[in-house]
């Protein structure tokens, strides 16, 4: 009982749980229209979370804002976060397109980061939603080889010892995920024409 | 393969003609420097022989106009005078050989054979067009976004940029990109312009490739 008072989401875990499962539901929805429609799955893997106690308290204060229900909920927009990995380029704007005309969700942020790839060549589509006026969700849509690259981005970013090679790690990592744009593109342009014939 | 002659010696003109038609060449050939950087602006050649005294406009002032607009053709000129000077200005306004006169037809065609031979060494510097830049060395091709191209990507928009003000077909795509290789065909060529289409969006480009029954073409 006393966890669930000092809980810097105050009372307000159930409402998360049920905005996340409601587009976790969506999402699944949508995949298997796709599935029957054209027989693949547009989803190779979804993962979804409501950020930790520890991980919330720890981003208010690195951000210098008071650890409370208020700054969790409507401040910081990513207490729930789901990321949706893709087979294919078109699939991630097949479910961003779904889950942007959901009528009970308003659209707070929309960034993406595909056709405006970050400078170390970082790309992802961003979504914040608003659910029933209520409940900010963090949606991340990207294929599999976005997926892989940030992966080791990610591996790389926190090692955080600097060491001589980093210029050529950043350029490098840069040049992959160009590769691997490149890639994505093609094998979409290759479905496209099987599904023609 | 196809070459621009530029001679203003009617008969001369004749002889390397024939010379080249007979070596196999598509030959065009003018009279004069302004109808030769006319024809070097409208169709994509492999190889430019031209006069340096010419009418109208002289072969160092067309090679100079032609390399200003990043049209790298391998160019061999034709000197009447053996003045050092003359060869120097040509060789620096970026001519690739020159030969005295007279010559050996024998020597002509054998430079003109050796110059087509090296044409793969032009494309290592960074082409412009539009919002793009095109890298020879590492194939990147930025605009807002950066991706990097595959070989045969790389070769078909160098050719589109470089034949940038007119159309080129599936058929000079297949020679000059694929060497004639016996497993390309027109079908490769349409998926390879599609994966252009595709990247030069994804790269956020304003420039597009234009298709029309006479070929492929980028425009702005």
């Amino acid at each position: 009982m006393s966890e669930i008072i000092n809980s810097i989401y105050g009372s307000h875990l159930p409402e998360l749980e049920c905005a996340m499962q409601f587009l976790v539901n969506e999402i699944n929805v949508l995949r298997n229209k796709v599935k029957e429609e054209v027989g693949d799955d547009p989803i190779e893997h979804l993962n979804y979370r409501i950020k930790s106690e520890q991980s919330m308290r720890e981003k208010c204060r690195r951000k210098g804002l008071p650890e409370t229900e208020d700054t969790a909920l409507r401040i910081i927009h990513d207490a729930i976060g789901i990321r949706v990995v893709c087979a294919f380029l078109n699939d991630v704007y097949i479910i961003r397109e779904h889950l942007v005309n959901l009528s009970n969700c308003k659209v707070v942020e929309e960034k993406d980061y595909i056709k405006h790839a970050k400078a170390n060549g970082y790309r992802s589509y961003h979504l914040v939603l608003l659910v029933d006026d209520n409940i900010y969700v963090e949606i991340q849509l990207r294929t599999i080889s976005q997926d892989t690259w940030a992966a080791l981005e990610h591996q790389i970013h926190y090692k955080k010892v600097k060491t001589e090679n980093d210029a050529l790690i950043i350029s490098e990592l840069k040049r992959c995920a160009d590769e691997l744009a490149s890639t994505d593109i093609s094998m979409q342009t290759i479905r496209d024409m099987i599904r023609k014939t | 393969m196809k070459l621009l002659l530029a001679e203003d010696t009617n008969d001369l003109n004749r002889v390397l003609t024939v010379a080249f038609q007979h070596e196999g060449y598509d030959v065009d050939s003018c009279l004069d420097g302004e109808d030769a950087l006319k024809h070097a602006l409208m169709v994509g050649y492999d190889v430019i022989v031209m006069d340096i005294m010419m009418p109208k406009m002289d072969g160092i002032q067309v090679l100079k106009n032609l390399r200003s607009k990043n049209i790298i053709t391998p160019v061999l000129l034709l000197t009447a005078k053996s003045e050092i000077d003359d060869r120097v200005d040509g060789l620096d306004a970026g001519a690739d050989d020159y030969l005295t006169k007279p010559f050996a037809m024998k020597e002509l065609l054998a430079r003109v054979r050796a110059m087509t031979r090296r044409k793969a060494d032009y494309s290592k510097e960074q082409m412009k067009f539009g919002d793009l830049i095109l890298d020879g060395e590492t194939f990147e091709l930025k605009s807002v976004n950066s991706i990097r191209l595959s070989v045969k990507e790389f070769e078909v928009l160098q050719a589109l940029i470089l034949n940038s003000d007119h159309y080129i077909d599936g058929e000079y795509l297949l020679s000059h990109v694929w060497d004639n290789d016996t497993e390309a065909n027109v079908q490769t060529v349409s998926l390879y312009i599609e994966y252009l289409k595709r990247k030069l969006d994804a790269v956020s480009s304003g420039v597009k490739v234009d298709e029309s029954p006479m070929g492929y073409m980028l425009r702005c």
